[in-house]
């Protein structure tokens, strides 16, 4: 999409980087939490989703903080104070014309709206409280998990390992964990990342809540995983003829988890009436993935974790072989969306595989629907019948939704009538992948010997060359991989096969292609 | 009706209020039971946003003139109880709008009005 464009104001010897889009007659600031990218929001999903449905019904402007994303960098010895931050909305607001707006402050950015709020009544239409609080230690994180997080700054910024303070529970999905690396690097360097969490966390307003006197609105997600529930209640109570509206789930950042259900109480607050959009909805393929009980019995835990760390590892690459990708990864089991279902089902034959390789025992499920931008479709109605459809699924085998399967019609899978699950109350006919009866795979795997068929297709690729005489170190170079990487595979290879060398698997091979 | 300044709302003094952000004064030119129709990007003519009532519109024009910016109405025309006229704003950032805007008066105050405005972007 065409990025809206981005000026800078002018906020004491600093730059301040903003952009204002939409046409309504409302003016509505956002001003964002710990990190933030003006340009980089409009790259992810569900945050443009956000921002465009916000900029329908005002002039949304948008400004990175001083130190932070597009605007001018900060000298971490001398730190800004949140009044200085609050000089640079003022500046914002002035360079875009907006003589009153309404005030959206979203996490970090809640404390610095507060203070704007109560010192300069007279540019406020309204305030707009997002996953805020008043004081940092008392409802955010203690001293030592600052300093947790200062050592994590300083050791690991820009790999996105910060995003367990943020999402907590959601960090094991790599796809987050990889978009967040990119926001980490591209909204401040590590120094300021460490000004910044500095400055936060000295934050206090408690004593100015009385004081503010704009009509204000406090949004919090009911089970908000950073910051305390607690906060929005605290924030109610003390702010004169504040309303305190709960939202449902966990999500702490504005951009996951409902967005709509966001947006709706703005635009309801702001402008008196009940937004009656509807929602943008993309049809989408689930594919979801549980370990077997037969499998959680039969293996210790930590063999399990293993052998399933090792199946992580690798999922992500083959979902994305199949266009798709990681949705969610939990004790729930992992959940993998495509754009259609026979994309899924060839993805989950490929992984029946891999568990296969790996000794765990999985069980698949694959269902059709209308999701929700972002990652809302983890959670919805679609997600929680692959899930079951996964459940009742005997390992190796993967049952589809006659739904999907119907969608899926042409594409050269073949089912067999299965059953009916009841979920939520209803009944879902099902089917069972018949994988066998098929000519024209979307992946083509090759005929495997039974004696190989445990090996994985890059320990196939090892074997062929151990076969041909190569050294590890040559194989590391003819594949691209790591020597250490080779020798595990080799080492995985001998322990499938039951082999004593490498001679007695090439051995093997020849045996094998010779028949 | 309001008070006794109730003069019938002529082209000279929309664009006295309107140049001047004057919005109590824009406010007061529109009957009680006035609808303001808006057709923009983000509301099409199928779904154009509207504003009904007076005091939906005073807050309307509440937050338009709160904006610091230049308003020249440069066009009006006046045939009985209907008027037309465009409007051309800038922004101190420099972004600039431009609006058309008809309006049907009844009892000599606004009834009904109906803008389209497109924005520099």
């Amino acid at each position: 999409m065409k990025l809206p464009q981005t000026r800078y104001a002018r906020s004491g010897d600093l730059r301040i980087a903003y952009q204002a889009v939409g046409q309504g007659p409302i003016d509505l600031v956002f001003v964002p939490g710990f990190l933030s990218n003006i340009d980089l929001h409009w790259e992810d999903p569900g945050y443009a989703h956000m921002l465009r449905r916000l900029s329908g019904f005002t002039r949304l402007i948008q400004l990175d903080k001083r130190g932070t994303g597009l605007s001018d960098g900060v000298d971490p010895v001398h730190l800004p104070d949140l009044a200085t931050c609050t000089d640079d909305v003022r500046a914002v607001m002035d360079a875009a014309g907006s003589g009153r707006a309404a005030l959206l402050g979203a996490s970090e950015g809640a404390p610095l709206s507060l203070l704007f709020a109560a010192t300069h009544p007279e540019r406020l239409r309204a305030l707009v409280l997002y996953g805020g609080y008043a004081c940092f230690h008392r409802w955010v994180q203690d001293s030592e998990a600052v300093e947790r997080f200062v050592t994590q700054a300083e050791t690991s910024w820009g790999q996105g390992r910060t995003l367990r303070n943020f999402a907590p529970g959601r960090s094991v999905d790599p796809e987050l964990q990889a978009g967040w690396a990119r926001f980490e690097r591209l909204s401040c360097s590590p120094t300021a990342a460490i000004a910044l969490a500095r400055m936060n966390a000295a934050i206090d307003l408690r004593a100015i809540l009385p004081r503010i006197r704009v009509p204000t609105l406090i949004l919090h997600r009911r089970h908000d995983a950073r910051v305390n529930p607690e906060a929005a209640s605290y924030l109610a109570r003390h702010i004169p003829g504040a309303a305190l509206r709960w939202l449902e789930g966990r999500d702490h950042l504005i951009w996951t988890g409902d967005t709509d259900a966001v947006v709706d109480a703005i635009e309801e607050f702001l402008t008196g009436t009940t937004p009656s959009t509807m929602p943008e909805r993309s049809l989408a393929a689930l594919l979801a993935l549980r370990v077997t009980g037969a499998s959680r019995r039969a293996l210790l835990d930590a063999e399990l974790a293993e052998r399933m760390a090792g199946f992580d590892a690798r999922l992500s690459n083959e979902a994305r072989c199949f266009g798709g990708s990681v949705m969610a990864s939990g004790p729930e089991g992992r959940l993998l969306r495509f754009d259609g279902p026979s994309r899924a089902l060839a993805c989950a034959q490929i992984l029946n595989d891999l568990a296969r390789s790996l000794g765990i025992g999985l069980g698949q499920g694959v269902h059709v629907g209308e999701v929700l931008p972002g990652e809302s479709a983890a959670y919805g109605s679609i997600a929680r019948i692959a899930l079951a459809l996964a459940g009742q699924a005997a390992s190796g085998i993967v049952l589809v939704s006659t739904v999907a399967a119907e969608v899926a019609f042409g594409a050269g899978q073949h089912f067999a009538t299965w059953g009916e699950v009841r979920i939520d109350g209803a009944f879902v006919a099902v089917e069972r992948l018949v994988p066998e009866q098929h000519l024209g795979r979307a992946r083509r795997v090759p005929r495997r010997d039974p004696e190989l068929a445990p090996l994985t297709q890059r320990e196939r690729e090892v074997l062929a060359l151990v076969a041909e005489g190569l050294s590890n170190h040559e194989i590391a170079g003819r594949l691209e991989l790591s020597a250490h990487t080779v020798k595990r595979h080799v080492a995985n290879i001998l322990l499938k096969l039951d082999l004593p060398s490498r001679a007695a698997a090439a051995a093997l091979l020849a045996r094998s292609e010779g028949a | 009706m309001q008070g006794t300044t109730a003069e019938r709302v002529s082209a000279e003094g929309l664009k006295h209020a309107i140049e001047n952000r004057d919005a109590r004064r824009l406010a007061s030119l529109y009957a009680d039971d006035a609808e303001v129709r808006m057709i923009d990007r983000n509301n099409p003519p199928s779904h154009p946003r509207v504003v009904s009532g007076r005091a939906a519109i005073a807050t309307y024009w509440d937050d338009i003139c709160s904006r610091a910016i230049t308003h020249a109405v440069d066009f009006a025309v006046t045939e009985g109880d209907r008027l037309a006229f465009t409007q051309s704003c800038a922004y101190p950032d420099g972004t600039k709008v431009f609006c058309i805007a008809t309006v049907e008066l009844g009892d000599g105050r606004i009834a009904r009005q109906t803008l389209v405005q497109a924005w520099d972007e």
